[in-house]
C-alpha cells in the first residue's frame, strides 16, 4: 500500500488498539467470565451454567433492579415536569435569565459526592436541616432515609435537584425552536395558555423531550454513589441499586464470575429499556 | 513519515508499560506494618534494634500504603503480586481466604515454631487461629477488645454508682434516660446508640460481641455449617430489638453527625481501647468515662467474653527467606517486643502471662485507664475462620436489620433465617 | 402580576438551588457543636475544620492527581477524538461505515459488562495504582469522535482540498487547518470530557487503593465514608467544600461554555 494510501489507517489505529484491547476484549472476557467462577487470586475454576442458576434465584439482584426502576419511575417524570416548567418561565423575556440559569446549572456542574454528602444533612432525621424545618412549623419529622418506604425517593428527590439544571438548559433551547407565528395564530382563534402549551409547545419539543427521558435513562441505570455514601445500600435494602449490588458481588466479596453475570443480564435490561423508549416515543412523533 | 513512525512506536510503548517494582531487598526482609501513627513508630524500633544487631540481615519497614482499608491494600498487593514478605496488621478473618488460596505460609512448618507458640499463646486461642487443614498461617498478635463505654458523670446522675451489667438493668437506666430527655414528643438522647448500617463489618461492633458475651465464646461457623441457630443468639438480637422498639437506641446513622458519645447525646457505646486517646482529645470539660464488660442475659454464668478485632502477623508465599522472617517475627513478639508495642500504640498483645507477669501488671497499675482490657484479654475471641466470612456477616446482617433495627421479625425467625442463608454460602463456596 | 409571580417563582428556584452550597460553605467553618442548628450564618468563624481535613488525608495531593488524570484525559480525547473524526468525515478508506457503526455501538454499552474485565485487565497489566489505570481506559472516547465527525463535515471542503494540493500532509491539514477551524468543538469535547474525568468515582474506586494516587473525589468520598474523620461532621463538610471549589471557580468564569458544552450533548442526535 502506497504512504497515500495508508494514511486514514494510521489516523484510526489508535482508536481501534483502543477499542480491541479495551471494548471488544472485556465484552468477550465478560462473557467468557459468566461460565466460571473466580476470586481473583485462586485460579478459575469452570463452572457451567451455575451462575445463571444463581442469578434466576438471587431475590436481591431482582431487588435491586426494582429499586432503579423505582428510582428512574419517580426520577424522570419529576425531572421532566420540573425542568420544563422553569425553562417555560425562562423562555419569557424577563430580565436576569443569565443569572438564573447559571443558579439552576450550578448543581450539574459540582461533583455528585459534594451533592451526596451535603444532602445526608440535609436528610438527616435528628438534627437534618429538613427536619427542622418540619418542626419549627409544627410538623412531624420524617425519616427521609431511615424509612424504607421512603428512601428511594429521597434519593431520587435529590438526583432530581443534582440535574435538573441540565434538562432546563435542554428544554429552553428546545423551546426557542418554536416558531412565534405558531401561537400568534393560536391566540387569534382564542386558544387558551394551557391550551398553547399541550397542542403547540409540547409536540414541537418533542425531539428535546425524548433526548431528555434518554439520557435521564442511562443516566439513572447507572445509579451507583449516591446509595454508596449515603445508605449503604439500606434501609432493608430499599436503596440498593442494581450497579451498587454488582459492585458489592464482584468488589466486597470477590465473586467475579457471577458479578460478570449479573452485568450481562442489567446491560441486556437496559438495552431493551432503551429500545422501548424508541419505540414508544417514536410512535408518538410518528 | 518520521512523525508517523514516532506515534506508532509509542502507542504500543504505552499499552506494555512496566507496573510498579517490588521493594524487596535480595538478602534482607520487607516487612509492612500498619500505618497507625503509633505502630509506626513501634516498628520502627523494633526494626532499628533488629537492624543493629543483624546488619546482615537487614529488613526493610514500611507502612502499608494508605487507602481505602488496609484489607483492600493487601488484596490488591496480592493480586498484582507486589506482597511483603511480612504484615503484621492481618484481620484474623481475612487469613482464611488467602491461606486456601495458597499466598500464605504455614508456619507450624518452620522449626521452633510450634513450642515458641504454645509458649506465648493459650492452646485455646492456637486453636482459634488453626485453619481448616490444620496449619497454622497467621500468629496471634494484637487484640483491640470491645467492652462498653460508659458516661461516668450522667450515669450518677440517674443514680447508678456501677454501670449495668444485665440486659434488663439496661433496660432500666435506659427507660430512666428516655423518660428524662423527650422533647416535643421526640426523644433526643438515649442510652447508647449502634451503626444501623448493613454493611457487614458493622455486625463486628455490636452483633457478634454481644454474642460472644452471651454463649462464652460461642461460634458462628463450625466445620462449615452455622451453628448460632441457638438462644444466645436469639437473645442478642432480642436485646437489640427491644432497645429499638422501646426508642432506647435511635435509629439514624448518629456518625453521620460529630461524635454522639462526647456530646453527651448518649450514655454508652460499645467499643475499643482505640475510643481512650480519641475521647481524650476531644472530650468537653469535665468529662469522665470508663469501660466495662458488655451487657449479659439475666441467667448469665462464668465470665464475660467478647469480640477482639484480633490481628495478627502473617509471612507470605512470595518471601524468599522464611526462616528468616521468622526469627525476626520472634523479636516482635518477644516479651520486651509486646511490652513495647502495649507501651508505645495502647493496644493490647494477646498473650497468657498478660496479667500474670509482673512487668505487664505494673504497667496497668500505672495506666488505670487500660486496666479494663487487660482484665478483658483473656475472654477474646477473634472471627471463624472462613474463606467466606464476609459473606456470613453480611447474611446476618440483613436478618438484623430487618428484625432488630426495622421489627419486621421475631428474633427467633431472623436467627433461623440468617442461618439458613449462611448455610447457602458455605454450601456455594 | 403574572410577571412578579413568574419572578418570585423564580427567585425561590434560585434560592433552592444555592441555599444548599451557602450552609455547606457556613457548616464547614462553623465549631462543631454549633453545626446542629445552623441554618445561615455560623456563631463563629474558624478554619479548623479545614486544618484537620489538610492534616488527614493528601487532599492537595489529590488536586493534583484529579488535575493531571483530567488534563490529559482531554487531552488524549481531543487528539485522538479529532483524528478519528477527521478519517471519517473527509478521508476514503475501507470499513468506514463499519468503523462509524462500531463507535456507536460503544457507546450505548453499558458499563456494567466491561467494568469487571476491565479491571482484571489493569491487574494483568499491573496498572493497578498507576496513573496509567486511570488515563489509558479512557484516553479516547465515541463521543468525542462523533461531535468532531459531526463539525468537521461543515468545514469546506474546498478549503482542504486547497491544503492537498499546496502539498499539506494530512496531519498538518489536522493540525494546522482543523483545529484552528474548530475551535468550538475543541472547547465543548475539551469541557465535557474534563467534568466527565474530573467527577468518576467508581473507576478510580477500583483500580486506586493507595491513597497518593487518589483522585479528590475518590478521596473525599472514601472520606466521608470511612472513619478518618472522626465522627467530625464539619470535617466532612469542609472536604465536600473543598471538592466543590474548583468547579465552582471555573464554572463561574466559564459559565457560559459550561452550559452551552453540557447542552449540546443533548442536540446533537
Amino acid at each position: 500500500m502506497t504512504t497515500k494510501k495508508a494514511i486514514p489507517y494510521l489516523f484510526i489505529v489508535p482508536y481501534l488498539i483502543h477499542f480491541l484491547v479495551f471494548i471488544s476484549f472485556p465484552v468477550l472476557f465478560s462473557f467468557f467470565l459468566m461460565f466460571n467462577k473466580w476470586n481473583i487470586i485462586a485460579p478459575m475454576e469452570f463452572v457451567g451454567f451455575q451462575n445463571f442458576y444463581r442469578l434466576i434465584h438471587d431475590h436481591l439482584f431482582l431487588q435491586s433492579i426494582l429499586n432503579t426502576l423505582i428510582f428512574l419511575i419517580i426520577h424522570i417524570p419529576l425531572q421532566i415536569i420540573v425542568a420544563l416548567f422553569f425553562a417555560v418561565l425562562l423562555s419569557k423575556k424577563l430580565k436576569f435569565i443569565g443569572f438564573f440559569r447559571a443558579a439552576y446549572f450550578l448543581p450539574v456542574v459540582v461533583s455528585g459526592v459534594v451533592v451526596t454528602i451535603l444532602w445526608q444533612q440535609l436528610y438527616g432525621y435528628e438534627s437534618g436541616l429538613l427536619n427542622r424545618m418540619l418542626i419549627s412549623v409544627g410538623l412531624d419529622k420524617v425519616g427521609w432515609l431511615t424509612n424504607p418506604e421512603i428512601a428511594m425517593p429521597s434519593i431520587a428527590i435529590m438526583a432530581t435537584w443534582k440535574n435538573v439544571g441540565l434538562y432546563i438548559v435542554l428544554f429552553l433551547a428546545g423551546l426557542q425552536t418554536v416558531p412565534q407565528y405558531l401561537y400568534e395564530s393560536a391566540e387569534l382563534e382564542g386558544a387558551s395558555s394551557w391550551q398553547k402549551f399541550r397542542y403547540i409547545t409540547l409536540p414541537m419539543i418533542n425531539p428535546t423531550m425524548f433526548m431528555v427521558i434518554i439520557l435521564s435513562t442511562i443516566g439513572g441505570f447507572s445509579l451507583f454513589i449516591e446509595p454508596y455514601v449515603m445508605t449503604g445500600g439500606g434501609p432493608l435494602n430499599s436503596t440498593l441499586s442494581a450497579v451498587l449490588y454488582i459492585y458489592k458481588q464482584g468488589f466486597f466479596y470477590y465473586h467475579m464470575g457471577y458479578a460478570a453475570t449479573l452485568g450481562f443480564f442489567f446491560a441486556g435490561i437496559i438495552l431493551v429499556v432503551i429500545f422501548i423508549q424508541k419505540r414508544y416515543i417514536e410512535k408518538e412523533t410518528g | 513519515m518520521r512523525k508517523i513512525v514516532l506515534i506508532i512506536l509509542l502507542i504500543p510503548f504505552i499499552v506494555i508499560s512496566c507496573g510498579h517494582n517490588r521493594e524487596s531487598s535480595e538478602n534482607g526482609i520487607l516487612y509492612w506494618s500498619s500505618n497507625n501513627t503509633d505502630e509506626i513508630n513501634f516498628a520502627k524500633k523494633i526494626v532499628d534494634n533488629w537492624n543493629s544487631k543483624n546488619p546482615e540481615r537487614k529488613v526493610k519497614f514500611q507502612p502499608v500504603p494508605e487507602g481505602q482499608s488496609s484489607e483492600e491494600v493487601i488484596l490488591a498487593a496480592v493480586v498484582g503480586e507486589t506482597t511483603p514478605d511480612i504484615y503484621s496488621n492481618m484481620w484474623q478473618g481475612d487469613v482464611e481466604l488467602y491461606a486456601k488460596a495458597g499466598k500464605l505460609v504455614p508456619l507450624d512448618t518452620l522449626p521452633g515454631f510450634l513450642p515458641f507458640i504454645y509458649e506465648r499463646c493459650d492452646s485455646e486461642v492456637v486453636k482459634e487461629v488453626t485453619s481448616s487443614d490444620g496449619h497454622i498461617y497467621q500468629i496471634p498478635w494484637k487484640i483491640n477488645p470491645i467492652m462498653m463505654i460508659y458516661n461516668k458523670k450522667w450515669f450518677h446522675n440517674i443514680g447508678y454508682n456501677n454501670p449495668p451489667s444485665t440486659y434488663s438493668e439496661y433496660f432500666k437506666a435506659a427507660e430512666k434516660i428516655k423518660e428524662n430527655n423527650m422533647q416535643n414528643g421526640y426523644v433526643n438522647k438515649w442510652v447508647g446508640y449502634i451503626e444501623v448500617e448493613v454493611t457487614w463489618w458493622q455486625r463486628l461492633f455490636d452483633f457478634y460481641p454481644l454474642y460472644l458475651a452471651a454463649s462464652n465464646g460461642g461460634h458462628l461457623i463450625q466445620n462449615n455449617k452455622a451453628v448460632f441457630d441457638n438462644k444466645y443468639a436469639v437473645e442478642t438480637f432480642s436485646f437489640l430489638k427491644t432497645l429499638f422498639d422501646n426508642k432506647y437506641f435511635p435509629r439514624e446513622r448518629l456518625s453521620a453527625r460529630q461524635d454522639p458519645f462526647l456530646s453527651n447525646d448518649i450514655a454508652t457505646r460499645f467499643t475499643g481501647p482505640w475510643e481512650i486517646a480519641h475521647s481524650n482529645k476531644f472530650k468537653p470539660e469535665g468529662f469522665q468515662f470508663s469501660f466495662s464488660t458488655l451487657p449479659v442475659p439475666g441467667n448469665h454464668k462464668g465470665n464475660v467474653f467478647t469480640y477482639g478485632d484480633t490481628k495478627n502477623i502473617v509471612i507470605f508465599n512470595t518471601c524468599k527467606n522464611k526462616i528468616l522472617a521468622w526469627q525476626f517475627i520472634k523479636s516482635l513478639i518477644s516479651k520486651e517486643g509486646d511490652f513495647e508495642l502495649l507501651k508505645m500504640t495502647n493496644q493490647i498483645p494477646r498473650r497468657k502471662d498478660l496479667t500474670t507477669d509482673k512487668e505487664f501488671s505494673d504497667f496497668f497499675n500505672d495506666n488505670p485507664e487500660m486496666r479494663p482490657f487487660a482484665l478483658q484479654a483473656k475472654y477474646v475471641k477473634g472471627p471463624d475462620n472462613s474463606p467466606v466470612l464476609k459473606e456470613v456477616f453480611d447474611a446476618i446482617s440483613q436478618q438484623f436489620e430487618e428484625c432488630v433495627v426495622y421489627g419486621k421479625k421475631s428474633p427467633k425467625e431472623a436467627v433461623k433465617d440468617a442461618a439458613d442463608d449462611v448455610n447457602l454460602i458455605l454450601l456455594q463456596q | 402580576m403574572k410577571k412578579l409571580f413568574t419572578y418570585i417563582t423564580l427567585i425561590i428556584g434560585a434560592v433552592v438551588f444555592i441555599y444548599p452550597f451557602w450552609w455547606m460553605l457556613a457548616a464547614s467553618v462553623a465549631p462543631q457543636t454549633s453545626i446542629g442548628n445552623l441554618t445561615f450564618l455560623p456563631e463563629s468563624v474558624s478554619l479548623n475544620s479545614y486544618s484537620q481535613v489538610f492534616s488527614k488525608i493528601p487532599i492537595a495531593r489529590s488536586l493534583f492527581n484529579s488535575l493531571f488524570v483530567s488534563l490529559t484525559i482531554t487531552l488524549g480525547v481531543i487528539t485522538f477524538g479529532s483524528m478519528v473524526g477527521y478519517a471519517l468525515s473527509h478521508l476514503e478508506f475501507k470499513g468506514k461505515n463499519l468503523l462509524f457503526y462500531i463507535i456507536i455501538f460503544t457507546m450505548t454499552l453499558p458499563f456494567q459488562i466491561t467494568l469487571i474485565p476491565q479491571y482484571i485487565l489493569m491487574v494483568k497489566f499491573n496498572w493497578v495504582d498507576t496513573y496509567f489505570a486511570l488515563i489509558v481506559p479512557y484516553f479516547l472516547s465515541g463521543l468525542s469522535i462523533i461531535m468532531f465527525n459531526q463539525y468537521f463535515k461543515t468545514i469546506p471542503r474546498d478549503l482542504i482540498d486547497a491544503a492537498r494540493i499546496d502539498g499539506c500532509g494530512e496531519f498538518r491539514i489536522l493540525f494546522r487547518i482543523l483545529w484552528p477551524n474548530a475551535l468550538p468543538a475543541i472547547i465543548t469535547v475539551g469541557i465535557i470530557t474534563f467534568m466527565t474525568s474530573w467527577n468518576e468515582v467508581l473507576w478510580p474506586i477500583i483500580v486506586i487503593r493507595d491513597d497518593k494516587l487518589m483522585t479528590l473525589p475518590q478521596l473525599v468520598t472514601l472520606f466521608a465514608v470511612g472513619g478518618r474523620a472522626e465522627s467530625q461532621l464539619g470535617v466532612k463538610l469542609a472536604a465536600a467544600t473543598l471538592l466543590a471549589i474548583p468547579v465552582i471557580v471555573a464554572y463561574a468564569f466559564f459559565q457560559k461554555y459550561f452550559i452551552q458544552s453540557m447542552a449540546s450533548t443533548g442536540l446533537k442526535e
